[in-house]
């Protein structure tokens, strides 16, 4: 009996060793290294750069994230940059297991406010190594500077990318349709075929898009034998990453009081939804759900992608996939929503993460993407520069990529009509919120006999639930 | 001494991944512990049970679970059941053929399974509702995006898996003596009479396990809607497992202490439920070795 029990208590205590050599999350926040990345070999250092929490995961982009990563290796022989690629609909997942596990990347990006929001204090400040390198901060705008300043986080990010909105159309649809195409000067009215002059707005928007939806049999929306269940042609796609996103376009606005704790849902994004689920069906003019996630009807990210949308709100991002749609779109206006217009805005960058057994060299990679690679990068993002000085070479790039001529005037005069505070502003547990909100985006596109009052004040209850447990 | 050496390796890997994981969730659910750990950690007491009796979303999940258990499982019993009754029949020609065909869908791997169904049942482009269309049905159903139509679509997904299932039980099949069906034909017992007094009693021990791991299986469901819908519950939450939700509140919202008190629910849940069926066994199980 002594000799079993000897024997077991070796086993549990190798079993115990194994657990412990096993890593754990530290409850200081700052998670330890496993050594996944570190030093390889000959005093190199391995970086781990992770995409793809805010886009940079489509193919084009993912080609020349590669090839950045190639052209640092050849000129830092003291570092190894390891480029990781996660789709967008799992990295936030994969990030968490990853931090969980103690094998955090050093640096993450592209990545926008949402996509951080999702990892509180998870961030590095860059504050001491932006002066220990004598970073120069001044040649970008102050206010997108400022955006990266939290309380108590410091400066967690140093700007790269910014993505006014613009309305992406089909110049050939309004052709066809006998349409004039909607207003480009932010303020100017839209101009019916008969001359009559209306406000552009989304109750204009509305008809327009419901005579540019057309069935098999060439039917507009408006048309009496319309067959809904027949669309070849779409008149409208709001920017539908999540709800949040719709209600943006119509004004600026966010989910949580001034307190920040209780839950509120600003009046025009339940107009935006209310016009958007009555687009979807009753007036057909924007995908449901089901068409949504149809890979034939929408095949790219973004239905507009498929040259069967005529009109799309979306970021100045869209430019990576918006050649798919053909030669002959154009940018116009966003229209407004009680005289009122907001053009929802975004930025991207990359961050160190804390957990970054490597800070310095994590710097040195970061100053690299933001420099030396950032006009790659910026091109294959859409991502108008944060920079100025860089601004007019990006459009000058973009206008070679696409020779129709394309009015990129629009997406500078979006930047004035950025919605502020932004969409995407942090809220008390922002994962589970932000799912629930999903949950309710889900509802609308999938179930046509709603009411949306109701799934409101649903919705409001359930995000107010979620805040308070953060309390 | 020799026979714990062997066994040495399953009591490491046992205590190491399992018992020890467990007992460390245990000690997790009575802590604040999460991902970002703002704040020091410490002793909670049962404030995670305290809230996981308020949340809705705990109990709409394990509803949604329950809800889709109430048809899986009975599809998942009978069905290889069935199919195993006819491959073990004498009238079936190419028996063989048919056991193969039933059996290779089981070797594909299974999130390519689950993708490809979900092209096969798209409303709009699938092959089933153009199949459908063909037949006259001119509004088929929306599979994957209608509250109404998901479960079924999810229970036909997973009969694609149903080829390990069919084998077991057609090794039980297989395994009862002959004998019995030849007295059973000379006392002029007719199919029912044979089914009900000779095959079912003796595969019952077959269908008592196959009912344990369906019953361990879907309470687990986790793959199927991760795969399609990338966890998000879609749609309208009524995928939502209650696995997916414990995944979530571990991974996606990173509540370590929350997400550990939702599995020990599971743990308990399934081990209710399997108690009972183990309590239920000795009235309709027959172990004939037993008396």
């Amino acid at each position: 009996m002594r000799t079993r029990g000897r024997f077991f208590t070796v086993l549990i205590a190798l079993a115990l060793l194994a657990t412990a050599c096993g890593t754990q999350t530290s409850p200081s926040g700052s998670v330890p290294s496993t050594g996944a990345s570190g030093p390889v070999s000959g005093g190199q250092v391995e970086i781990r750069w992770y995409c793809c929490l805010g886009g940079g995961d489509a193919p084009e982009q993912v080609e020349v994230e590669n090839k950045v990563a190639a052209d640092f290796n050849a000129s830092h022989p003291n570092i190894k940059l390891t480029f990781e690629a996660v789709p967008y609909d799992g990295a936030r997942d994969a990030l968490a297991t990853q931090i969980a596990s103690g094998n955090p990347p050093d640096i993450v990006g592209p990545l926008g406010i949402g996509g951080a929001n999702a990892f509180p204090n998870q961030w590095l400040d860059l504050g001491p190594l932006i002066q220990k390198n004598n970073y120069d901060l001044s040649q970008f705008p102050e206010n997108t500077v400022q955006i990266y300043q939290l309380a108590g986080e410091g400066q967690v990010g140093i700007p790269f990318a910014i993505y006014p909105s613009a309305l992406f159309y089909k110049k050939s649809h309004f052709e066809e349709a006998g349409l004039n195409e909607p207003p480009h000067k932010y303020g100017e009215p839209y101009v019916w075929p008969d001359g009559r002059e209306a406000e552009w707005n989304y109750d204009t928007a509305r008809e327009v898009a419901m005579k540019l939806t057309v069935d098999k049999n060439n039917k507009d929306a408006t048309q009496d034998g319309f067959d809904p269940d027949k669309i070849v042609q779409w008149g409208f796609e709001p920017q539908r990453d999540d709800p949040r996103q719709v209600g943006a376009y119509w004004g600026a606005g966010r989910l949580v009081g001034d307190d920040g704790t209780t839950a509120q849902i600003p009046d025009a994004w339940v107009a935006a939804w209310k016009w958007w689920y009555d687009g979807m069906w009753t007036d057909h003019f924007s995908m449901t759900g089901p068409q949504f996630e149809s890979p034939d009807l929408n095949p790219s990210d973004y239905p507009f992608f498929s040259g069967n949308v005529s009109m799309s709100e979306n970021y100045l991002w869209s430019t990576y996939g918006v050649g798919d749609a053909g030669d002959d779109w154009d940018l116009a206006a966003v229209p407004s929503y009680n005289g009122q217009t907001t053009a929802a805005f975004n930025a991207d960058t990359f961050r160190i993460m804390k957990g970054s057994k490597h800070p310095d060299e994590a710097f040195e990679v970061l100053t690299y993407l933001l420099g030396d690679a950032s006009q790659e990068l910026l091109t294959v993002y859409g991502g108008l520069p944060a920079r100025e000085a860089n601004q007019d070479a990006f459009f000058e790039t973009l206008g070679d990529q696409f020779p129709q001529e394309v009015d990129w005037q629009v997406a500078r005069d979006g930047i004035q009509y950025a919605d502020n505070p932004n969409f995407e502003s942090p809220m008390p547990n922002y994962n589970e919120a932000l799912d629930t909100l999903n949950t309710f985006g889900s509802k609308l596109q999938s179930e046509p006999n709603l009411d949306v009052d109701k799934e409101i004040a649903t919705l409001k209850e359930q995000l107010q639930s979620i805040f308070d447990q953060s309390s | 001494m020799w026979g714990y050496l062997f066994l040495s390796p399953w009591i490491v890997g046992f205590l190491a991944f399992t018992l020890i994981p467990m007992l460390a969730t245990l000690g997790f659910s009575f802590t604040n512990i999460n991902l970002a750990q703002e704040t020091p950690l410490t002793f909670v007491g049962i404030s995670n049970y305290q809230r996981l009796t308020t949340d809705p979303q705990a109990w709409s999940s394990l509803a949604v679970t329950f809800r889709y258990a109430a048809i899986a499982l009975p599809v998942g019993v009978i069905l290889p059941f069935a199919v195993a009754m006819l491959l073990n029949s004498r009238s079936l020609r190419g028996s063989s053929a048919f056991r193969v065909l039933f059996f290779l869908p089981y070797v594909v791997p299974f999130v390519a399974g689950v993708l490809i169904w979900q092209g096969m049942l798209n409303a709009e482009t699938g092959w089933v509702n153009g199949f459908l269309q063909t037949i006259g049905i001119e509004n088929p159903p929306n599979w994957l995006n209608d509250t109404g139509t998901v479960y079924p679509a999810l229970v036909m997904i997973g009969i694609w898996g149903i080829g390990a299932g069919i084998i077991v039980n057609l090794a039980g099949l297989q395994g009862i003596p002959t004998e019995l069906y030849d007295a059973a034909n000379i006392d002029g017992a007719g199919w029912w009479s044979t089914l009900r007094h000779i095959t079912l009693p003796m595969v019952s021990p077959v269908i008592f396990y196959t009912l344990i791991l369906g019953v361990v299986e879907v309470l687990q469901y986790f793959l199927v809607p991760l795969v399609l819908n990338n966890g998000t519950g879609d749609p309208a939450g009524s995928t939502l497992f209650f696995n997916l939700y414990l995944y979530k509140q571990f991974f996606t919202f990173q509540n370590m202490s929350y997400g550990a008190t939702l599995a020990w629910l599971l743990f308990v849940v399934t081990l209710a439920i399997t108690l009972v069926l183990f309590a239920t066994a000795r009235r309709w199980v027959y172990y004939a070795g037993e008396r």
